[in-house]
């Protein structure tokens, strides 16, 4: 039995709602899943990015996972829809309180950045309309080699007949051209409703074109590898990690969760 | 396989796959005929409402859902050998048998299910699948340890000492001991489920 993640749970503003998520996650055997925020800036007036609520603010008690003995892990997650390059700002300090940094690309060309340039971990693949572009080889190869993943997301299939169509049809154009690697399966689940069991969600990967294999791996070692990922980010070059210890007199707290290898002055 | 082997060839008696063949006189060999059965778990935001469920409600749900995500194909693999083995209304367990050749074709369809319409009412639930055995012999024997891990879980729930007690004596009772036990200790987990949910 291998440890199964689901790194999409929306956020909503209401409480009770994301608890039962936590909780039905816990009890169908999800060991960590990851709360997601979605941020959306338009053209027009500048937006604030959603600041991650603190795990212990949403939920006092952590369930027990099913089948193992450990509470289950939560982790922050943020997702920039991006139609223009400039939504997406690097090194942006907003960014540093979450776990996992993800975009939804809307046009090609920020498909190929995505892919090539940005220091994110997670690639969310459209599965509410029809693809408005092809997958090329190129840019999914260079993904794959930087360790960067795509995400299917399930739960719109589960929703409504139309989106289901259209999940099917772009998770299929994926996986032609990445051939079933570095691909998550994840639920984006608003209701505790729609979430589903792993074993379902492995063989729902069927129709998904990922062999059995595959979708094993995109529930649990892809995702693990995701983790790791995210927290190389935090370091310089995978190698380097600074923190401040707690001193009596720590006069900024605020500065402690900027490590000191990627602050800017540094990196001169 | 390949250069025109039959199973007539073998000997009478011949052991293959540690299990012996014996023959009939027309020359074909007995073979049992294979299913798959699925040990499913109904999930649903309201336990009270799973006492509405029947057998029927169930499969009816379950050929639909094929239906819409495979089409005649699929409720055509859905009509041969598929049926409700066991409903345990009490803690929501199904057990669903399908052909063995097409399991995965219409395992592939469960999770499409969001309500189950039973006696009128619409039951917003969905199918969690638990197990996937050959026989319902090692379905059962992984249900009694998954129940026990159930009950498990429930002890740091319980209020009072007493509960706490109950919850105990329900974790020894559970084994698969004799034959025609099992039955009985299922119904008394589920007993225990339906007074920790109260």
């Amino acid at each position: 039995m291998s440890v199964f993640v689901d790194l999409n749970l929306s956020y909503t503003a209401d409480n009770n709602r994301l608890r039962a998520l936590i909780e039905t996650a816990a009890h169908l055997g999800f060991s960590t899943v990851a709360i997601n925020y979605v941020f959306e800036p338009t053209t027009k007036k500048k937006q604030e990015i959603p600041a991650p609520k603190p795990i212990s603010a949403l939920i006092d008690h952590l369930p027990i996972v099913q089948g193992r003995s450990r509470p289950i892990t939560v982790l922050n997650r943020l997702t920039v829809v991006m139609s223009d390059s400039s939504h997406f700002r690097p090194n942006a300090a907003e960014y540093r309180g979450f776990d996992l940094l993800a975009v939804y690309p809307t046009t090609e060309k920020l498909f190929h950045s995505a892919c090539m340039l940005l220091d994110i971990d997670i690639i969310v693949i459209s599965v509410t309309e029809k693809l408005p572009f092809f997958f090329k080889r190129a840019p999914v190869n260079g993904a794959v080699d930087r360790g960067v993943v795509f995400e299917v997301c399930y739960s719109a299939a589960i929703r409504d007949s139309t989106m289901r169509r259209y999940t099917i049809a772009n998770a299929l154009s994926l996986m032609e051209t990445c051939k079933g690697k570095s691909v998550i399966l994840s639920s984006a689940a608003e209701k505790a409703l729609e979430l589903r069991g792993p074993y379902d969600v492995i063989n729902l990967g069927r129709l998904f074109g990922l062999s059995d294999a595959d979708a094993k791996e995109a529930l649990s070692s892809t995702c693990r590898s995701v983790l790791l990922h995210a927290e190389t980010r935090k370091t310089a070059s995978g190698i380097v990690y600074t923190r401040r210890s707690c001193q009596e007199d720590s006069p900024q707290p605020d500065l402690c969760d900027a490590p000191a290898a990627k602050r800017p002055h540094l990196a001169e | 396989m390949s250069s025109g082997w039959r199973w007539r060839d073998l000997p009478s008696g011949v052991k293959f796959c540690g299990r012996k063949f014996s023959r009939k006189k027309s020359g074909t060999a007995m073979v049992r005929v294979k299913a798959r059965y699925l040990l499913c778990e109904l999930n649903v935001s309201d336990r009270t409402q799973l006492l509405l469920l029947d057998d029927r409600a169930v499969l009816a749900a379950v050929k639909t859902a094929v239906a819409r995500i495979h089409g005649d194909y699929g409720a055509a693999l859905c009509s041969m050998r598929f049926s409700i083995k066991y409903l345990n209304a009490h803690t929501g367990i199904v057990f669903l048998r399908f052909l063995r050749r097409a399991y995965k074709l219409l395992w592939s369809a469960l999770p499409f299910i969001t309500s189950i319409d039973a006696r009128g009412h619409k039951i917003p639930c969905f199918l969690n699948c638990l197990h996937v055995g050959g026989t319902i012999r090692t379905c059962q024997k992984f249900l009694v340890r998954y129940n026990t891990q159930q009950l498990h879980r429930m002890l740091p729930k319980c209020r009072n000492e007493e509960e706490k007690q109950e919850v105990r004596k329900a974790i020894l009772n559970c084994s698969l001991t004799k034959g025609n036990n099992e039955e009985f200790h299922i119904e008394s987990e589920s007993e225990e489920d339906e007074e920790a949910q109260s």
